[in-house]
């Protein structure tokens, strides 16, 4: 730990010569990769300890070849970045590494100056940040979706325009219909052209058909892991359940992803019974917060039933048309449209996995999420399963009450 | 207003089918909250979502609004629809793309169809296109839709009496170019489908931040200059904001506000010192006078008054404690002030107000905000003062000044108490320990505590859990001291403060805060002997001399 913090006070010593935290950033990935696939934590399943290089890879992979690149937000469709060996980089993941880097607040604070709100998400703060204080190099296309939150465009538009860099807007109905389904079928023919003028290379539609197949494939293992995830104890922390949503969003459709979910069902089939106390999130986890961090990561007594985020959809989709397959992805996440989707998504998780408790961290900044929680409360309370609701921050340190958050998470721990 | 026969029904964005509603016979009213507090709707959404959609939801609880439509505008709005869903009679989510692409319109029109249908089986009452045709006749474009020649409100919504008190404060024109602040005017093509025509119309208006497409058309015309309007906890406007902060050549202002009603005084602060600062609005130069002036500084926590000569030597001072009522406290001020001069009122020749309570003193002749005061009368105690730092009891301000005093760029602090002198009070309650000894804090004893959140009501709570932690408690008053000072620099490092530095204000007689600030800065700061008179001696100036 120790070793982070004075590598993040080097950090920002250097903050003002963006060349030499660039390599700091990639020295830091680096060590990071070589660091987890040499000292193996002898607590954690196989299938994590290679999602957590993986992860890493892919993070390294687009920040070394920005030409080859696009920024993504964690819904953007990129099973066309996938067949067309694309490397994206999805500004949430890039976010919570600099907050494990323990540098978010500089970032945060470079974006805030600039005038950026205040009260916006602090993934996209930290994001912006970077790319002011001008650390990050720019990629050379861009994608984001309407889906789940109002910064998502917003913030592209800002980086396209700062940048320079083409943006393809996905924009998702709310609600489905066939009329709904043709619109963004449309918009996606019309990305993968761009993607192919921004990169000079033809989309393979054969390649990008088998990308579906395989994320149909890696989905049913998703299914099939849920019939054990109630059953049995896999040792985890907050961290790989938000690494997952690398595997469950944008690496969906890759060889790699679907090995990490084979190797996931051999786990926990091999993993003992359920003991101790179980706890379902409602959408992030704060894996920097300390309280969090002590109860939940190889917890004995209580540990992570997963979060809904990772199952916002569970479908086959269409492999012939893989336009209109994706399409329908888009529209029928669980994140997308009304709360009663979300919930109703929520039920059945919750019916499949039976915790014992759910908690939902309202992350500053993340209106969608948080103005569902009385909802969900009461969904909590209809199935008779106690349900907690701290606000904090996953991102900025700084926003987290730890002194009160403590008291009312082992209250409602003692509860179980 | 609400209530009686009619049947009102509720909307909140320029995107509603407003017109259908018309031509259904009933009345469509723009909710426009005005509530003090947001007791009812926080009691059922979070209280972190929009300001304005909190401001909504009160408003529909309390006046009984049983019909809305809203748009899928933003991630407030839908989780408010969310939430009122079973709370009244009628609610509709129309879909509103964000592209205006054909299908994009042929999906909207298809929600405007399926709109209808359902209003229609809810008033049992028919629909005809005629009448609809009739409604949007009215409502066409004529004459010139855009005036360069004004002041341009940009951004996110902004409560209409904010609205017309910045147009009757300045003689300029002001036009409103806010999310929903646009005339309801249409250009529908008469030929074909008339539904589907206005749906088209409806998604060509001026897009809101919220659409897909850019509005480069709308930021590049060229006002006389910009007030930009964002709301708390909305997150769209702010980008905005950031990209023309660096672009535009045009005088820039930014606001914040939220749908509460205690800010609006602030906010015309604010505008008319931009309006003074960017020579928009002048300020009359008068010659040189003999006899005495005045400058009265009505402020929240005292009144001060300074009196000087037409030689600008300063005669006589006063501070006073603000009491219930404004006015009598300036008055007694100018009072005390007037008695050490040995002076009568009839022999100042003019007098200036300032401060919040300027507008009501009714034994000055002018009124300039404190902004502009304070960097006149800084300027004026030392002319290499390029930056000034205001912390206040209330609120806290950074003046920037060119080389000749004038006034070219300032940030105020939100509406909220954090990184002020009553941020100041409230902990040295908590820790029960005088201001004064505060005050006398200016290094570490044991270790160096940061306090991390800014909100006095947080900050207190972590203060509370350090005394638990038995800190030492000149640590803590330490901390406290740097999370002032921060936030004080972070306002500085917003309008790019550079040196000479000054503070004025009472929390400039804090030579612990000044001495974190100092260490932030990395440079001293001038502290002129009475910090708390500064924007009464500008005022004073003024009236000697214009600005
Ligand atoms: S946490 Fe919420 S606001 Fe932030 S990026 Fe995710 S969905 Fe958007
Ligand atoms: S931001 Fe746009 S969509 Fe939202 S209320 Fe304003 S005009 Fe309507
Ligand atoms: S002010 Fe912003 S967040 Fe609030 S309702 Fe309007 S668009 Fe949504």
């Amino acid at each position: 730990m120790d070793a982070v913090k004075s590598y993040s006070k080097f950090i920002k010593k250097n903050m003002e010569r963006p060349e030499k935290v660039k390599k700091l950033i990639n020295l830091g990935l680096f060590i990071a990769y070589h660091y987890v696939k040499f000292f193996r934590d002898k607590r954690l399943p196989e299938s994590f300890h290679f999602l957590n290089k993986y992860s890493i890879k892919c993070v390294i992979d687009s920040l070394n070849q920005p030409q080859n690149s696009a920024w993504v937000n964690i819904f953007a469709p990129s099973e066309f970045l996938i067949a067309m060996d694309i490397k994206p980089l999805f500004i949430e993941a890039y976010s919570s590494f600099m907050s494990g880097f323990f540098i978010e607040d500089c970032l945060i604070d470079a974006a805030e100056s600039k005038g950026i709100s205040n009260t916006l998400c602090s993934y996209h703060k930290t994001f912006l940040g970077a790319s002011e204080l001008g650390i990050l190099e720019k990629p050379r296309f861009m994608i984001t979706t309407s889906i789940a939150c109002d910064a998502n465009i917003p913030t592209f538009r800002y980086l396209s325009k700062k940048f320079g860099v083409p943006l393809c807007i996905i924009d998702v109905p709310y609600k489905y219909s066939k009329e709904a389904v043709s619109y963004v079928k449309k918009q996606l023919q019309e990305l993968a052209a761009k993607l192919e003028e921004a990169f000079k290379r033809k989309l393979d539609l054969d390649k990008l058909r088998e990308i579906v197949k395989t994320e149909n494939k890696t989905r049913a293992l998703m299914r099939e892991y849920l019939n054990y995830v109630g059953k049995k104890t896999l040792q985890t922390t907050m961290t790989f359940e938000m690494y997952m949503l690398f595997a469950s969003h944008v690496f969906i459709g890759s060889k790699e992803t679907l090995k990490f979910y084979e190797m996931l069902v051999s786990d926990i089939k091999k993993a003992p019974e359920k003991s101790g106390k179980s706890v379902f999130f409602v959408h992030i986890l704060p894996m920097f917060e300390t309280n969090f961090k002590q109860y939940f990561n190889f917890g004995e007594k209580y540990h992570i039933a997963g979060s809904d985020i990772n199952f916002d959809f569970l479908h086959e989709i269409d492999e012939n048309d893989p336009f209109l397959g994706i399409a329908e992805r888009l529209i029928l996440t669980s994140l997308n449209g009304g709360i009663d989707r979300r919930v109703s998504r929520i039920r059945e998780l919750l019916e499949y996995i039976k915790p014992d408790g759910i908690i939902q961290f309202c992350h500053l900044g993340c209106k969608q999420s948080m103005g569902g929680a009385f909802v969900i409360k009461k969904l909590a309370s209809e199935m008779g399963i106690p349900f907690l609701c701290l606000d904090g921050d996953c991102v900025d340190k700084r926003n987290n009450q730890e002194g009160q958050n403590r008291t009312r998470l082992e209250a409602f721990l003692e509860m179980l | 207003m609400f209530g009686g026969g009619i049947i009102l029904v509720g909307y909140v964005c320029k995107y509603t089918p407003v017109e259908i509603i018309e031509a259904f016979g009933e009345t469509p009213v723009k909710l426009e909250p005005d509530s003090k507090s947001y007791e009812q709707a926080e009691a059922l959404i979070h209280s972190n979502i929009c300001s304005f959609a909190k401001g909504i939801l009160e408003n529909i609880i309390d006046n009984h609004i049983e019909e809305v439509v809203l748009t899928s505008c933003c991630d407030s709005i839908k989780r408010l629809y969310d939430v009122l869903k079973e709370r009244v009679k009628f609610i509709y989510l129309l879909d509103l793309p964000r592209k205006k692409d054909p299908m994009a319109v042929d999906l909207f029109y298809g929600e405007i169809k399926e709109f209808i249908d359902a209003y229609k089986a809810y008033i049992k009452r028919d629909f005809s296109k005629e009448i609809l045709a009739k409604i949007l006749e009215n409502k066409a474009i004529k004459g010139k839709r855009m005036d360069s020649e004004s002041i341009a409100i940009l951004g996110a919504r902004l409560k209409e009496d904010v609205v017309e008190k910045i147009k009757n404060s300045c003689a300029e024109k002001i036009i409103n170019l806010t999310c929903t602040g646009e005339e309801r005017i249409f250009d529908v093509k008469p030929e074909g489908d008339i539904l589907k025509n206005y749906a088209e119309s409806l998604l060509n208006l001026t897009p809101c931040m919220r659409m897909a497409d850019d509005r480069n058309d709308l930021v590049n015309k060229k006002f006389k200059g910009i007030i930009y309007n964002t709301i708390k906890f909305c997150d769209y406007y702010a980008y905005e904001y950031a990209e023309l902060k660096d672009k535009v050549d045009i005088p820039l202002l930014k606001i914040e506000t939220d749908y509460t009603d205690s800010g609006s005084g602030q906010i015309l602060t604010r505008v008319d010192a931009f309006l003074e600062s960017t020579g928009i609005k002048k300020i009359e130069k008068t010659k040189a006078k003999s006899g005495y002036f005045a400058g009265i500084d009505s402020g929240s926590t005292s009144a001060n008054v300074v009196i000087i000569d037409e030689n600008k030597n300063i005669i006589s001072y006063s501070i006073v404690p603000t009491g219930p009522k404004a006015v009598e406290s300036a008055r007694q001020a100018f009072e005390l002030a007037l008695k050490s001069a040995g002076l009568k009122e009839e022999d100042i020749k003019a007098a200036v107000a300032t401060g919040y309570g300027r507008v009501s003193i009714p034994f000055a002749q002018k009124t300039v905000t404190e902004i502009t005061c304070h960097g006149k009368g800084a300027f004026f105690i030392d002319s290499t003062v390029r930056t000034v730092i205001d912390i206040g009891g209330q609120d806290s301000k950074v003046i920037r000044l060119d080389d000749s005093g004038n006034v070219v760029d300032f940030v105020m602090n939100d509406k909220c108490s954090a990184g002020t002198g009553r941020f100041l009070e409230v902990m040295a309650r908590t820790l029960g320990v005088s201001i004064e000894e505060m005050g006398k804090v200016v290094e570490k004893v044991k270790e160096d505590i940061t306090i991390t959140s800014m909100c006095t009501v947080f900050a207190e709570s972590e203060v509370i859990s350090l005394i638990a932690q038995n800190k030492d408690q000149r640590d803590i008053i330490h901390a406290l001291n740097k999370a002032v000072a921060s936030k004080a620099v972070s306002l500085v490092e917003r309008i790019k403060g550079k040196g000479k530095y000054m503070m004025t204000g009472g929390v400039a007689k804090n030579k612990g805060v000044v001495t974190a600030i100092e260490k932030r800065l990395g440079e001293k700061i001038l502290i002129p002997p009475e910090p708390q008179i500064i924007g009464a001696l500008g005022a004073a100036l003024i009236a000697l001399e214009g600005k």
